[in-house]
């Protein structure tokens, strides 16, 4: 655990300006550790994607980042209403989003599908009525 | 053609400055999460979007700049945000298809 930088964040469920703070906390953070634009990139999607989700679909949450030499564990654990079908969840083109959500760019379905393509490992544990919880790793 | 130089070329208004850039490509989109998984880097983005979470997603696909189109202007949350992370927030009266149509020819993309 010692050559980890742990870094936690209160994601603000009611907040969509400060929605993405956590994720560019990190970019920030990574990049002046040096690790390679491109690897900062695919956190920095990850991340906010997984953040955005739980302001929008879970009234907000929690976001850890641990980070080590070579690579970043990340998880978003929210309280919200759970996801019933995970497999239907992840699929493109997916969302349940409300119409006042599609009015600010949201719900084209694509934030899991997205957060797949730039993570190296992802899992979603998740209880409807009890909340989820998605654990991603990402290697520089 | 950077940035700075194409506003001024096409008459935008200019809302917020970032690095002078050079324009690359350019991609349209209001989906942010379809934004996100396909603009190319150092794009010219164009959309009537007009929300805080456009000058978040802007620097996460490291655009050159984002277009305002439809002479949508940012609302106070955006311009604020844009400029604290120094993105070139730009206006145009032209609707996506007429705006991309002159970043094609002033840019050559
Ligand atoms: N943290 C979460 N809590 C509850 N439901 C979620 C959560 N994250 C995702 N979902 C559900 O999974 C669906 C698909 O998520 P995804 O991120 O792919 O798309 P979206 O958020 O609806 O749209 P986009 O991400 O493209 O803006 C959501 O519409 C929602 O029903
Ligand atoms: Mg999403």
């Amino acid at each position: 655990m010692s050559d980890c930088i742990r870094l936690e964040y209160d994601v603000d469920g009611d907040n969509f300006s400060s929605a993405g703070h956590a994720s560019e906390s990190v970019k920030r953070t990574l990049k002046q550790m040096g690790v390679s634009a491109a690897s900062v990139r695919r956190v920095a999607i990850a991340m906010y994607e997984g953040e955005i989700n739980m302001v929008i679909h879970a009234h907000g949450g929690k976001a850890i980042a641990e980070i080590y030499p070579e690579r970043i564990d990340i998880t978003l654990q929210d309280s919200g209403p759970g996801i019933a079908d995970i497999d239907l969840a992840m699929k493109a083109g997916y969302s349940t989003a409300s119409e006042n959500i599609r009015s600010l760019g949201f719900g084209a379905g694509m934030g899991l599908p997205n957060m797949k393509k730039y993570s190296d490992e992802m899992k979603i544990d998740s209880t409807v009525g009890v909340g989820t919880t998605v654990y991603l790793k990402i290697g520089f | 053609m950077n940035v700075r130089e194409f506003a001024q070329k096409a008459g935008y208004a200019v809302f917020s400055e970032g690095e002078d850039r050079e324009i690359e490509s350019g991609y349209c989109g209001d989906f942010l999460s379809n934004i996100i998984s396909r603009a190319p880097d150092s794009c010219a983005w164009l959309t009537v979007m007009n929300n805080v979470n456009v000058a978040a997603v802007a620097t996460l696909i490291d655009c050159a700049c984002i277009i305002l189109c439809e002479g949508v202007a940012p609302d106070d949350a955006l311009a604020a945000r844009a400029k604290m992370q120094s993105v070139w927030l730009l206006g145009a009266k032209g609707n996506v298809y007429e705006e991309a149509k002159r970043v094609a020819a002033l840019c050559g993309v």
